[in-house]
């Protein structure tokens, strides 16, 4: 039997670069191919140029068996070939029912919509998937994975035989990735073929019956799953064993660098205290939607706090102020770093002179000399690859735009780092670098706070690791602790709550 | 808590940012890593030259226009015209560029139109209740511009009411209040000595053109070189990552309407003095021709991306041909549809250009 969707010698290039190079995979009637690969290494492009968002270069795309000479949008539809992008764009103000039938609408006879009969047979799609929604619903009162659910809903109503789904996972919380695992296997059973992009190991296990690998626009591994064990697909991955990336850890000094005292960030709800001392890493754990992003935006005073005590060294610094923070020399890099890190329009001049303007201006006159010269340096110092000063950000690669978040904090001294996923969207080459200047910046004395949902990444780097659930810390693991052969899993367990402690660090 | 949603400092995702961050995918892609561009390759080549018209390409369209006119015309291209275009152009300067700072903010200042008729009726009714101290009457008008200003910025900033209702509001607000205070007619009788202020010519010119010419300068020069207005550029590109960056938003943009307002004080007295009176019909209009002047200038309506030096080569394009169909004798109502197409045509040139040299 012919594969339903099949790519052959696949090639791909952007303005000169190649993103894809002689790639060729295939997905049967009822299998899920998990394609894996880290961020660039070609498998949105792999998805758009099947979908007909983006016209390959060379290769061949293959529909059961037949080959497609030209795609686009509309082939793809009628090739039922869908995709479910990562980020999702329902209309927000029309119903469930309504997105389900925009573009292919029922009618009366009279030429009206036929409202009645939209809203039954969008009652018995999603009825299929055990989803339990009202069709009438305003689809902006859904979750992000209820709103998934609904695109995948429609993806099968327009009849697709093979499902694209790109990073389904990765908007949506942990606790809510079960229905989406079940819609999927539900899929299967009816014989949908579905490519799945993902980065999680654990879900690849639970999921799919393949796993293809793509580095660096390549086809490197694809393999069953049964012939691919977790490091296998790490190392195919990332092209060397992931303990390579981290830097050797430093002993903390003694002074205390920041120190968080019963921050109350909601009000009502708990209170965290945490001391880092300076040079050291300490590490924030915990699922998706714990509440740790909450805490450190709550120290840097962006998001406002209700009750508790912040102190850089032995200062009080003001809450719910980040100029105040700003000037005891507390730096955050958000999560979102092009919405809420980077002024994308502007250049590399001033974004990293930003945080820190008034102290290249007097009465607000800035010294352009000065300014150049104070971002040279905190450029260099993250060696941040750019044309040049006046290069446009948003025209940057994903790690060169996170060392310009990481930069506008170092053109002034520094006390304490507080880092939000600042791997995330970030290369593999470029996220080694990062570790290095994230270690070297806790080795020149910055206390460093950092929140990270890779738990080779929270293990790797720190010194030191809090496990946070429901806006409380439920753990502590000690460096010592770090260096057991079950810290993944006892981390786990804090963080899904199967296992709790106090603060001093004995077990409950 | 809800933990359903990853937190975030960001509201819900601006459609059109979104938009323009896709749009930028494919440019980042394939950066190529590990390859630093020399920092400065001075030397001209073909590309560099390309790169600059297309930079400019409202400045040519302005030199176009101009050529056109001069072949047609051989009266357009002498000292006395440009003196009549730059007269022409210096009432809407003031406001253009208070339009300007507000919509590097991504907002959009409808107010200004009145706020001239408010102020100009106010420094009118001074000037007659107080006939010796004509500097009283300039001191209230722009006040009251200011004020004005100072609402829009507040009701913006604090009551998060977007810029559009909110300057829509005090537009016709400050309208009313205009004709409140001349009781629905205009005020006249005003001491001579009131006209000085637009009427005083130097160097063959009137004071305004001055003003225009002082207000370009000054604001380049802010824009440029204070932290100020890299601060107006960064909450209007992103203002998020300005806040995070330590920016206090809302002062900022409380601090750019009141420019505006001010600004537009600024006209109101001078237009008044021109005349000599306080019509308080005064402005009306201006807001639309001053958003001309700015988009045409390159500036975007979502923000963040603009300059004065645009601002200024969109007012001379709009009055340059205003004034270049007056000499053809082409009659007013063709001239306003003529002038409705060029606007389009200039953006539409523009954002065709800018696409090209991000390509």
């Amino acid at each position: 039997m012919h594969p339903v969707l099949e790519v052959r010698n696949l090639e791909k290039a952007f303005g000169g670069v190649p993103v894809l190079r002689d790639v060729s995979l295939s997905v049967h009637a009822g299998e899920v191919v998990a394609l894996a690969g880290e961020n660039g290494a070609g498998k949105s492009t792999v998805m758009k140029i099947v979908t007909g968002q983006v016209q390959r270069d060379a290769g061949e795309v293959l529909v059961n068996g037949e080959s497609v000479p030209h795609i686009d949008t509309q082939v793809a539809r009628a090739l039922g070939v869908a995709i479910v992008p990562q980020e999702l764009a329902p209309y927000p103000d029309l119903t469930v029912y309504e997105n389900l039938f925009v573009g292919r609408e029922m009618h009366t006879r009279f030429g009206f919509l036929d409202r009645r009969g939209m809203l039954n047979q969008a009652r018995q799609m999603l009825d299929v998937f055990e989803v339990d929604i009202d069709p009438s619903t305003l689809m902006n009162r859904l979750s992000v994975s209820v709103t998934q659910l609904v695109e995948i809903a429609k993806a099968t109503t327009w009849g697709a035989k093979a499902i694209l789904l790109d990073e389904p996972s990765s908007a949506i919380p942990d606790r809510e990735v079960d229905r989406l695992y079940a819609v999927v296997r539900k899929l299967r059973a009816q014989g949908v073929a579905m490519i799945y992009t993902t980065h999680r190991l654990a879900e690849i296990q639970q999921l799919a019956d393949r796993v293809v690998v793509l580095r660096d626009g390549r086809l490197v591994m694809d393999e069953a799953l049964a012939q691919a064990p977790e490091h296998a697909i790490v190392r195919a991955m990332i092209g060397r064993d992931l303990d390579s990336l981290f830097p050797d850890k430093v002993e903390p000094r003694h002074e205390i660098g920041l120190t968080v005292r019963d921050l109350q960030v909601e009000r009502g709800g708990p209170t965290v205290s945490l001391e880092v001392r300076r040079g050291e890493i300490l590490g924030l754990g915990g699922l998706v939607g714990a509440g740790r992003t909450e805490i450190a935006e709550g120290i840097f005073g962006i998001r406002e706090s209700h009750a508790g005590d912040i102190l850089v060294g032995d200062n009080p610094v003001r809450r719910n102020s980040p100029s105040a923070a700003i000037r005891a020399g507390v730096a955050l890099v958000p999560e979102d770093r092009k919405g809420a890190g980077l002024v994308l329009l502007q250049s590399v001049l001033d974004n990293t002179s930003l945080p820190h303007i008034s102290e290249f201006s007097t009465l607000g006159w800035i010294h352009g000399r000065e300014r150049r010269a104070a971002v040279k340096q905190a450029s260099e110092s993250v060696s941040l690859r750019s044309r040049g000063m006046d290069q446009i950000v948003g025209t940057l690669s994903g790690g060169n735009q996170q060392k310009v978040v990481i930069a506008r904090w170092l053109t002034e001294e520094a006390n304490v780092l507080l880092l939000d996923e600042p791997t995330r969207g970030v290369d593999v080459g470029a996220r080694g670098e990062i570790y290095a200047i994230i270690h070297n910046l806790a080795a020149t004395g910055l206390a460093v706070l950092l929140i990270s949902s890779d738990m080779q990444e929270l293990i790797g780097l720190s010194n030191r690791v809090m496990v946070v659930r429901d806006s409380a810390v439920v753990g502590e693991l000690s460096t010592e602790d770090l260096q057991h052969e079950d810290v993944q899993e006892r981390i786990f367990r804090f963080a899904s709550g199967l296992e709790q402690n106090d603060a001093d660090g004995t077990a409950a | 808590m809800a933990p359903q949603h990853e937190t975030r400092t960001t509201d819900a995702p601006d459609p059109e940012k979104h938009q323009e961050r896709k749009l930028s995918y494919p440019t980042e892609t394939p950066s190529v890593e590990g390859v630093p561009a020399p920092e400065d390759s001075k030397g001209w080549n073909r590309e560099r030259v390309i790169n600059l018209l297309i930079r400019n390409a409202m400045v040519i369209v302005l030199l176009i226009v101009m050529v056109f006119f001069a072949l047609r015309n051989d009266r357009f291209l002498s000292v006395a015209n440009a003196r009549t275009i730059l007269i022409a152009a210096a009432p809407f300067a003031l406001v253009a560029l208070g339009q300007t700072i507000v919509i590097l903010t991504g907002g959009i200042d409808l107010s200004v139109g009145s706020v001239i008729a408010v102020s100009a009726m106010s420094g009118a009714w001074m000037a007659v209740n107080y006939p010796d101290m004509v500097w009283l009457g300039i001191i209230v008008a722009i006040l009251v511009g200011t004020f004005v200003g100072l609402i829009n910025g507040l009701v913006i900033s604090r009551l998060n009411v977007a810029p559009f209702v909110a300057t829509l509001g005090t537009l016709t607000a400050a309208s009313g209040f205009a004709y409140v205070i001349g009781g629905g007619a205009p005020i006249n009788g005003l001491p001579e000595s009131f006209g000085t202020i637009a009427n005083t010519r130097v160097l063959g010119l009137q004071l305004p053109v001055f003003f225009m010419i002082a207000g370009f300068v000054i604001l380049g020069i802010v824009m440029r070189y204070t932290a100020w207005g890299l601060r107006v550029y960064s909450v209007g590109g992103n203002r998020t990552a300005a806040e995070v960056a330590g920016v206090n938003a809302k002062n900022m943009l409380t601090s750019v309407y009141v420019l505006s307002g001010m600004l537009a004080g600024i006209s109101g007295i001078v237009l008044a003095s021109r005349v000599i009176s306080g019509p308080p019909n005064l402005g009306k209009g201006y807001e639309l021709f001053a958003i001309a002047a700015v988009v045409i200038g390159g500036a975007s309506l979502m923000g963040g991306r603009g300059t004065v030096w645009g601002t200024l080569v969109g007012l001379l394009l709009i009055q340059t041909l205003n004034n270049g169909l007056d000499i053809l004798v082409v009659p007013a109502y063709w001239q306003a549809v003529i002038s409705g197409v060029l606007i389009v045509a200039a953006v539409a040139v523009d954002m065709w250009a800018s696409r090209r040299s991000s390509s």
